[in-house]
């Protein structure tokens, strides 16, 4: 899962709980990454625009600078990932953060595997590992033939379908045939937004993909879905 | 009908100047002209000095007629004189009766005075014989009207004054009466009684401003509420957080003294897992009691969503039997599929949890009216038909979930509630005949966008 790339992504983590900070820099060293830490606003907007970061880990109530004004900063001349953390869970707070350019929000409380994976969905996304520039035009696994150019999927040369983000999300699966694509990975990847928690839209379209392969005679159980994990196409 | 303050104030004030200005003119004219007599007491010193100079000049005695003229013009500064008329008739004219009756060279006493012309005028007293007059510019002291400046400043001003004061007077109780009541209540809420109300007390009276006492009710109503229900959603909260808390204090206590360390780890995460949902749950709840958000901005398919929820329970439970129902497609709109997806999840998991194990779970989706009915059918102990409508009170738990579910807290119902009618649905719970709970779930197909 967690495919850190042979250079370490260096990450700024900017929390004033010293804790709090120190525990996840040092969690997020483990997994391999490298760490730079902050407490405070002014001192973080600093350091952001000083050293290149591969991704910011902001928290919105810091002393000195709030979290959005820091982003506001940053923005104007860095296009840097940035995840905030808050913990105020109030839908408007996570509109606001969106409007003003951050990644990906993540309200607290949050574990730290949850953490993990969205981190390693952003990047992955960000350092170019999803660029479909190198994809192939054309997938075929046994009797299923996926046609990027024209978003168009034959079964046994039934047609299938789909819509955009649907044809989006079975490419997705179909060209990592067997490995299991975490949920926050996908959102980045298909429908380029966050994952939060009672979201469902993947599902959604993930069980009508299903429902369409199965219509045109596929079996049911090449769609998989892995339990706390992710989707995997077998 | 509108306005009726408008209309409440203007009829004093409109009428009442009204009147004021009749009354005023009318009085005015009135005392003016009562002013403009010779008072009585003059009218009869003028008579005797008529009679006097009458008797003087009968008696023939010249001489002391002219010596009283003299002392009577000296006495009141004025001007005395008796004449005689004889008017003669020229080129052939006649006179007419009344003037061989007699006739006057001046004002008779009893004749009104114009008070506007500043000099006296003079008074005729005729004598019997019509011809000879005693005449005397009346003196200043006996000229009426004497205090009329006063009089018309009086009518003119004080009382005008003083009757619009008077209405000024009636028409600022009529109006502060109730604002005053409005502010007493304001006070009152404002040191926490939050049962004021102030409609009641302002009986009969229909305006502006009961409307205003109507919004006021209305706003104490609400805050009142949200302010209650905050005060027992921290209550709830903080007695549900001391027990797991308690629980991973214990647990901690157990892995320091070195007691079933792989024991308790797990635990401790478990406990900390319950505690960040019950804490997201709550939050979600005040926000939605709070707010009263309408949710309306998503469009989905309800089959899609079911399936996917389905799939989780199948895992949850594998040892369930889910008999599934669903249209190929139950495409609505202008909802949200992060609520929707939270309150199916409870009501299927609820669902799951009280069907012992083997047990059958019916779920079936259809359309109904203008929308989709949603029904979940399980197999368990059912609820008492009175507190049918308490387990959709937040922390609100039966004795039977609170053995069944030590680790529940009570949120899930309320909050499919919630979510639910912010989504423009319905969420009830009944008892089935054959045993088990029926939750009947309804959602429109659309809803009308608010631009």
């Amino acid at each position: 899962m967690a495919s850190v790339a042979p250079r370490r992504p260096h990450i700024l983590v900017v929390e004033d709980d010293r804790t709090l900070n120190g525990q996840i820099a040092g969690l997020l060293e483990s997994k391999g990454y490298r760490t730079c830490q902050c407490y405070e606003g002014e001192g973080a907007l600093l350091s952001a625009l000083g050293q290149h970061f591969d991704l910011i880990l902001l928290d919105v109530l810091l002393p000195k600078l709030n979290g959005f004004d820091v982003l506001d900063r940053l923005r104007k001349t860095r296009q840097t990932p940035v995840m905030m953390l808050t913990a105020c869970g109030a839908e408007e707070e996570r509109i606001l953060g969106y409007r003003r350019g951050a990644d990906d929000y993540v309200p607290k409380p949050f574990g730290f595997t949850e953490l993990i994976l969205r981190i390693d969905a952003l990047l992955r996304r960000t350092l170019g590992h999803t660029d479909q520039r190198g994809d192939p035009e054309e997938l075929t696994l046994g009797s299923l033939k996926l046609d990027r150019g024209n978003l168009e999927a034959h079964h046994a040369d039934t047609p299938i379908t789909l819509t955009p983000i649907q044809f989006r999300l079975l490419w997705s699966l179909a060209l990592h045939q067997g490995e299991v694509l975490s949920k926050p990975y996908l959102y980045q990847l298909v429908l380029e937004r966050e994952f939060s928690r009672y979201d469902r839209s993947l599902d959604m379209h993930l069980s009508r993909v299903r429902r369409k392969l199965i219509m045109a005679g596929m079996a049911a159980d090449r769609l998989q879905t892995v339990h706390g994990k992710g989707y995997c196409f077998l | 009908m509108t306005r009726r303050l408008f209309w409440k104030l203007c009829a004093p004030l409109v009428l009442g100047t009204l009147a004021l200005v009749w009354v005023v003119t009318f009085l005015g004219d009135e005392t003016e002209q009562q002013m403009s007599f010779i008072a009585e007491q003059h009218q009869q010193t003028l008579k005797q000095w008529g009679d006097t100079a009458e008797r003087l000049y009968r008696a023939g005695d010249e001489q002391a007629l002219a010596v009283w003229l003299e002392e009577l013009q000296a006495r009141e500064n004025t001007w005395a004189a008796v004449v005689r008329s004889d008017a003669q008739p020229l080129a052939g004219s006649t006179l007419s009766a009344q003037f061989q009756e007699g006739f006057r060279l001046g004002r008779n006493v009893e004749w009104k005075i114009h008070l506007y012309f500043t000099e006296n005028p003079i008074m005729d007293l005729p004598f019997a014989d019509g011809h000879t007059h005693f005449l005397v510019t009346l003196p200043q002291r006996m000229r009426p009207g004497t205090y009329l400046p006063e009089v018309k400043l009086l009518l003119k001003l004080a009382l005008p004054l003083a009757v619009l004061m008077l209405l000024a007077s009636v028409i600022y109780h009529y109006l502060m009466g109730p604002l005053r009541q409005l502010e007493m209540a304001t006070r009152a809420f404002s040191e926490g009684n939050l049962g004021v109300r102030v409609r009641a007390q302002f009986g009969n009276r229909s305006d502006e401003l009961t409307a205003l006492a109507e919004t006021f009710d209305r706003m104490a109503e609400r805050t009142g509420d949200l302010i209650l229900t905050q005060r027992r959603l921290i209550a709830d909260l903080s007695h549900e957080l001391r027990t797991p808390l308690t629980r991973i204090d214990m647990a901690l206590s157990c892995v320091e003294e070195g007691i079933d360390t792989q024991h308790f780890l797990p635990r401790i995460r478990r406990e900390c897992r319950l505690m960040r949902s019950l804490v997201e749950d709550a939050l979600t709840l005040a926000w939605l009691e709070n707010e009263q958000p309408s949710l309306d901005q998503d469009s989905l398919d309800l089959t899609d969503l079911l399936d996917s929820v389905i799939e989780d329970a199948r895992y949850e439970y594998p040892q369930h039997c889910l008999d599934v129902d669903l249209p190929h497609q139950a495409e609505i709109s202008g909802s949200s599929h992060r609520a929707l997806a939270q309150a199916v999840e409870n009501v299927i998991r609820n669902a799951c949890h009280y069907t012992p194990a083997g047990g059958h779970i019916r779920i079936g989706l259809r359309p109904e009216g203008e929308g989709y009915r949603l029904t979940i059918d399980d197999q368990g102990p059912g609820v008492a038909t009175e507190q049918m409508e308490l387990i959709f009170t937040p922390f609100y738990r039966t004795a039977q979930a609170r053995d069944d579910r030590p680790d529940g807290h009570g949120l899930g119902l309320a909050l499919a509630r919630r979510q639910v009618e912010a989504v423009g649905g319905k969420i009830h719970a009944e008892n089935l005949a054959e045993g088990g709970l029926r939750m009947s779930l309804w959602f429109p197909a659309s809803r009308p966008t608010p631009p």
